[in-house]
């Protein structure tokens, strides 16, 4: 009897709640889903539409329906497959060396017991730095004859130090690494340790008794516990990765096998001027970008499904 | 340090297997040395770069072309130069107007709709949530070209709102996730006995919900200003002159084709002047960033 | 639920694409075209004038500037500087023109986009202006100002390339061949010119395959001629100066400001270049140890010249055309066209500014310049020109790096460039 009543009464209060509730969301939503429409959801469709013409570089205003030939045009153009090897490339040794020297700061800073918060402070400031003046930075380290990096390699007796190190493909996206890398490993090195931080003691301690040694420790106990911060920190980067601009375009403005899918596109669509294909090519990076952030979702869409949830 | 503790503990000696015992004797000295090298690493790894740069600015003239670690003669000409470039300062002036405005309205709008999504019940939440931070993983590209026809047709071009409104759009998913996260942290009951009291959902979020979230919104607040203070593609691609260009457009368009000698004194001492501040910013406000960077990558 | 998530996501796109496709009434943000162009009216020395140009490397500009606003104080003329590459320059200044940004008033254009700016309608129409002025300049910079049957700018400077040398290296005879240049070269400090993969390396090959005969485009630019033997000749003859080290491979970095250093700095004995080095040379620490010719005899033929310069062209965009149209006159009138040219060893368009004696003065080899002006020959005339160039640098560039053989570079040069003429 009683948990009838506690029944119809939540149904009640349900209900009670459901439309002025729903009514309050929709509208406490609705600004963010009317600009997140209105500057995504538009321009995305506009680009799509774009892309399904020719405009005339040589008659303002003339544009003819061209269907999928800017597609075509695009994924059957060496400059686009070349874009793709070297995103991805740079995608994949940018990434890996940022976790690696991420987790590295990452251990060293959840075991330092003085000045954690310094170290902390320090290792935030290549992410303050903008990252223009970061590319700015890094190229004048580089420049030929003038540079420090050519002058510490000398010195040092090392291998490059006569390398126009901006100059030639391979030594340019070396650079280009070696910036994206130093600007944001340290964000690795913050996920990471947070990821650390959650990990008990007790673990370890019994893990001790049990007579583990530190590699031990560290590859049974640490990695397996640290993958959610892993992944979280990786599907961050990968995606951030995958749609770099301004690194390149400072750094080289493109050359050198440097171009990204956003560089090529971007180069298409303002000095080319060929709006049907660089727009095409906006679209391909977009669901490029889009595809691996939907495998995002899939793996960690654990996250936001909690988040929705209601509770 | 709990784990240092726990090794000076292990030092007992237990029948434990050959391979500990026979690391016992180096265990002393191998991870503090590891961990200072590390530390030192770090040291030298993120500050020296950052250091180059003050180096940099500090030179003139013959010294630009000399690759020192200590400018010869420093001075403070460059910062001058900078201070009377008036591209430099209306571009500061730009980029702090356009970040303060797209901040706070990317938290008035964020939090609004992360109540919604946090605590009011209705459908398709999940899928609304999962459209809202898919719109963080565009590649601004896509959008950048539409969106430059569009402004000069409508004549927002070079504009405040030509930048801002693409930004709020960036910005809202980053706002939105770390503001659901911080409201969902905030124990129901709060709100449920202000509901009891009387109060309307939009009283309770305004009167119990915003001020406990607080150190959320700032946390929002400044991981958003970073993002708008750092963009660059749509920033290049929206403006173009000093009534609205930001500070990152002017200091890659010092460069352009490489130019060593007075410009690249310049633009050192112009990258110094805008990342002091950030990093002042990034010193005080550390935990609150981390915080929430890190928010939702752990649980809990 | 992803599924869902996803067709959700498909369906909007859909949607609003094609609210997005309605809402397209086209505008390319250009003008009507070379046909109904906007024409300026008189020239009125009175308001806000911005003029958009290069950087000032050797501070004749803001000198024009200056003068301008002295002598007419209802004025006010300010300059942008544009970055030196004028590739860099290009993509600045289209895309205000294209957003029809009225921030730029006189343009410098360089001499191979009139026809790209005048068919876009980006610029206004100046045959009244040029032609009331037309026996004061020299002919072939007039014919970079033209197409279409009308004037679009006013040429402003003009250029043509040169060979610096090191008098104290290799004695004050001039080379008498590029290929005893680059032999000389090998031995002593090497050639420096302009390898960067952007629109300097197609000036510098081209001024070797029109001494070798050779063309890119044929006269009307419809068709590609690249596919020559004379192109492979040049390649041949441009990789193998790298190879053997004749031309360090820094080169192919460089463009007009890395190799005006690298001579300057002693890392190099020859270098080609534009006379506004000579300027610049002169204040540096090598004043007194070089000289400079035209370009000696490649094979059989005489040497050629690719004929360089800036005009300036004003806005369609601009509030206030009169006032821009009075300032480019201002620019090109005999006496800022002879201070430019005393004090920058910028090339004077004028004829009569060759004989002034402070000229003469400045630059001992005014004669041969206006000469060699006089001589030279233009790039291909057509509006899709930075994609030809892009197609001829691109390709060269692969031959210097050493990724190309010279035959493949030629054949796909060619392609490419018919495939620029034909584009849509």
């Amino acid at each position: 009897m009683e948990a009838a009543t506690a029944r119809i009464s939540r149904r009640q209060e349900r209900r009670r709640y459901g439309s002025g509730e729903r009514r309050l969301a929709a509208l406490m939503l609705s600004p963010a889903m009317v600009v997140i429409a209105l500057v995504a959801a538009y321009p995305i469709g506009y680009a799509i539409w774009l892309s399904l013409n020719e405009y005339s570089v040589r008659v303002p205003g003339l544009s003819r329906f061209a269907g999928f030939k800017n597609y075509s045009e695009a994924l059957g153009s060496s400059e686009f497959w070349d874009a793709v090897v070297t995103t991805f490339l740079f995608t994949g040794i940018s990434v890996s060396l940022e976790f690696l020297v991420g987790l590295g700061m990452a251990l060293a800073m959840h075991e330092a017991f003085r000045g954690r918060a310094l170290l902390r402070t320090v290792v935030l400031v290549p992410w303050a730095v903008l990252t223009v003046v970061s590319a700015i930075t890094w190229r004048t380290i580089f420049e030929p004859n003038l540079g420090l990096a050519t002058q510490v390699l000398s010195t040092l007796g090392l291998p490059g130090a006569d390398v126009v190190w901006l100059g030639e493909s391979g030594y340019a996206m070396a650079v280009m690494v070696l910036a994206d890398v130093w600007k944001t490993a340290p964000f690795m090195a913050l996920l990471l340790l947070a990821g650390l931080q959650v990990i008990p003691d007790d673990v370890y301690d019994a893990a001790k008794v049990d007579g583990a040694g530190t590699w031990q420790r560290f590859r049974a106990i640490t990695l397996p516990l640290l993958v959610p911060a892993i992944l979280v920190a990786l599907i961050f980067r990968t995606l951030d990765a995958l749609r770099i601009f301004d690194l390149p375009f400072v750094l080289t403005r493109g050359s050198n096998g440097t171009t990204t899918l956003s560089l090529l596109a971007h180069q298409e669509l303002t000095t080319n001027r060929l709006i049907g294909l660089g727009s095409a090519l906006s679209v391909l990076t977009f669901v490029i970008v889009m595809t691996v952030s939907f495998i995002y979702i899939r793996t960690v869409g654990g996250n936001i499904r909690d988040l929705a949830k209601d509770d | 340090m709990a784990s240092t503790q726990v090794a000076n503990r292990h030092e007992t000696p237990t029948p434990a297997p050959a391979k500990p015992q026979a690391e016992r004797p180096r265990r002393h000295w191998v991870k503090p040395v590891l961990l200072w090298t590390a530390v030192v690493f770090i040291f030298i790894f993120c500050l020296f770069p950052f250091y180059w740069l003050i180096n940099v600015s500090l030179k003139t003239g013959g010294a630009l072309s000399e690759a020192d670690l200590i400018p010869p003669n420093p001075s403070l000409d460059n910062y001058q130069s900078v201070f009377e470039n008036s591209d430099f300062t209306d571009a500061l002036r730009n980029s702090v107007i356009i970040t303060t405005v797209t901040t706070v309205l990317a938290l008035v709008v964020g939090s609004f709709a992360a109540y919604a999504l946090a605590r009011l019940r209705f459908s398709m939440k999940f899928l609304i949530l999962a459209v809202i931070l898919s719109i963080s993983t565009f590649p601004p590209i896509a959008i950048a070209a539409p969106i430059f026809k569009l402004w000069t047709d409508i004549g927002l071009y070079n504009t405040y709102p030509g930048l801002i409104i693409p930004y709020l759009t960036f910005a809202l998913p980053l706002c939105i996730y770390i503001l659901v996260t911080f409201f969902k942290q905030i124990p129901k009951e709060l709100e449920e006995a202000a509901l009891v009291d009387g109060a309307t959902h939009f009283q309770a979020f305004r009167k119990v919900v915003l001020p406990l979230a607080a150190p959320g919104l700032v946390t929002a607040g400044l991981l958003t200003a970073f993002f708008v203070w750092n963009e660059f593609l749509l920033a290049v691609t929206l403006t173009s002159s000093p009534s609205a260009y930001t500070v990152p457009v002017v200091v890659a368009n010092f460069t352009g084709a490489s130019d060593f000698e007075v410009p690249l004194g310049t633009i050192s001492a112009a990258s110094v002047v805008i990342t002091i501040p950030l990093v002042a910013l990034v010193i005080i406000f550390q935990r609150r960033i981390v915080a929430g960077m890190t928010a939702g990558a752990v649980k809990g | 639920m992803k599924i869902l998530r996803f067709a959700a996501m498909l369906a909007a796109l859909v949607a609003l694409f094609s609210i997005a496709a309605c809402g397209d009434d086209d505008d390319d943000g250009g003008g009507e075209g070379a046909a109904d162009a906007e024409k300026v009216g008189e020239a009125k020395a009175q308001g806000d004038v911005t003029w958009c140009i290069g950087k000032d490397t050797t501070g004749a500009f803001k000198t024009v500037v200056e003068n301008f606003n002295k002598e007419n104080p209802k004025a006010n003329a300010k300059l942008i500087e544009l970055p030196t590459a004028a590739d860099e320059q290009r993509r600045l200044q289209i895309q205000r023109l294209r957003a029809e940004s009225p921030e730029c008033d006189v343009l410098g254009m360089d001499v191979v986009w009139t026809a790209e700016y005048a068919a876009q309608g980006w610029i206004t129409d100046v045959t009244e202006a040029v032609e009331a002025r037309k026996d004061e300049f020299i002919p072939s910079t007039l014919e970079t100002a033209f197409y279409d049957g009308k004037y679009w700018a006013i040429p402003f400077n003009t250029n043509a390339g040169f060979i610096y040398w090191r008098t104290d290296e290799v004695g004050d005879k001039p080379p008498e061949s590029w290929e005893a240049m680059y032999d000389t070269a090998q031995k002593d400090n090497g050639i420096v010119y302009q390898g960067a993969r952007y629109e300097g390396l197609t000036v510098n090959f081209l001024e070797l395959l029109y001494s070798a005969g050779g063309t890119v485009v044929n006269d009307d630019a419809t068709e590609a001629t690249a596919d020559s033997q004379e192109t492979r000749d040049v390649l041949t003859f441009m990789q193998k100066g790298i190879d053997d080290g004749a031309a360090p491979k820094a080169v192919t970095t460089y463009m007009e400001e890395e190799s005006r250093r690298a001579f300057e700095s002693g890392n190099g004995t020859y270098m080609r270049n534009w006379p506004y080095a000579y300027a610049l040379g002169k204040e540096s620490k090598i004043a007194d140890d070089f000289a400079v010719t035209t370009f000696p005899k490649y094979g059989e033929n005489e040497g050629a010249g690719v004929l360089g310069g800036y005009d300036l062209a004003i806005s369609a965009y601009s509030e206030n055309p009169e006032g821009a149209l009075a300032f480019a006159n201002f620019a090109t009138s005999p006496e800022a066209q002879a201070i430019q040219a005393s004090q920058a060893s910028l090339p004077a368009v004028l004829t009569d500014v060759y004989e002034d004696p402070t000229v003469t003065k400045a630059l001992p080899f005014a004669s041969e310049l206006r000469d060699a002006v006089e001589q030279a020959k233009p790039r291909p005339v057509t509006p899709v020109y930075p994609q030809v160039s892009e197609a001829v640098y691109n390709n060269v560039f692969a031959v210097l790096q050493g990724d190309m053989t010279p035959d493949e570079a030629a054949t796909k040069m060619n392609e490419e460039i018919q495939t620029a003429l034909e584009t849509f």
